[in-house]
């Protein structure tokens, strides 16, 4: 899932100064099991605007309002049949940038500013905790890794590992970090693979990625030529 | 510490509890107002002395400013 973390509360007070009227844009998926930007976490950002424009005697009406997904044109259309979105000065989103993205373009007449910095691509390890597992690259090796992505794991994005700069089975950039090629290793030989470290990867085919990255479904190619 | 009915449910609380102070402070309106108190169900005098301290705070903090601006509006 995409894994974003809320922005400092000044910097959001400070892109949404100058409205008298705003809506805080939900978003029901990554961002909610995130605890960044889920309808949880819009009703805090609510209070605590609430809060802090009272203390300062600025009259700004603040409304709240989750939908399922903001990346996904289907679920923002339905935004229209809940409030009348000419109604906000501004649109205060707290999904992921794809999510604010599709929001800007589907209501390009509206301020809509994010409340959330997406930082990765990741798993949750527990409660409260989430990692980073995926760099979207395109060109995924973990069939040959164990499952443990090295362009993730690996500070230097090593597909051919370790480098000279493991110890002890952790990174010499950190050496809190885990080396990702002892994890590899360590998986490959536990599953009896370990013939997948003996032979080179080819180097890795960072021209497969494309900025910004596109995918049309071959059943649905007749649509959009 | 920990020892709670529902095991590590006080500890869990506290980190709550501390997080909210952290939203109160950044609207400005401070944590003074919040406290999290640990104290046995049956440790009246510890349960006497926590109200007494959150009394006293509470009377030189003075009244909520967010409600001082409610009434001054509503009086308007």
């Amino acid at each position: 899932m995409i894994v974003a973390k809320r922005k400092p509360f000044n910097e959001i007070k400070e892109l949404i100064s100058g409205s008298k009227k705003i809506l805080i844009l939900g978003c029901g998926t990554c961002v909610a099991v995130c605890l960044a930007g889920g309808e949880k976490e819009v009703a805090i950002l609510a209070s605590q605007l609430k809060m802090a424009l009272g203390l300062v005697n600025e009259d700004v009406e603040i409304d709240e309002l989750t939908i399922e997904r903001q990346c996904d044109r289907e679920f923002i259309e339905e935004i229209s049949t809940k409030v009348n979105v000419d109604d906000y000065d501004l649109i205060l989103s707290t999904a992921c940038g794809a999510g604010v993205q599709l929001l800007s373009d589907v209501f390009d007449h509206k301020v809509v500013v994010p409340a959330l910095n997406t930082t990765f691509i990741g798993v949750a390890e527990g409660p409260g905790m989430w990692t980073e597992r995926c760099r979207s690259c395109s060109d995924c090796v973990l069939a040959d890794t164990g499952g443990i992505c090295p362009v993730t794991i690996c500070a230097k994005g090593l597909v051919n590992g370790p480098c000279g700069g493991t110890r002890h089975g952790k990174c010499e950039i950190d050496p809190e970090k885990d080396c990702a090629w002892t994890l590899i290793y360590n998986r490959l030989k536990k599953l009896g693979r370990l013939n997948r470290m003996e032979q080179a990867l080819p180097p890795k085919r960072y021209s497969v990625q494309q900025y910004p990255a596109k995918i049309v479904h071959e059943a649905y190619r007749r649509r959009y030529e | 510490m920990g020892d709670c009915h529902f095991l590590e449910g006080n500890l869990r609380a506290k980190e709550r509890v501390e997080y909210t102070k952290k939203l109160l402070n950044e609207i400005g309106l401070g944590e003074g107002r919040l406290e999290m108190f640990h104290i046995g169900a049956s440790d009246a005098p510890l349960f006497a002395e926590a109200v007494e301290i959150m009394t006293n705070r509470a009377k030189e903090l003075g009244p909520n400013p967010l409600k001082c601006g409610a009434e001054k509006a509503e009086a308007a």
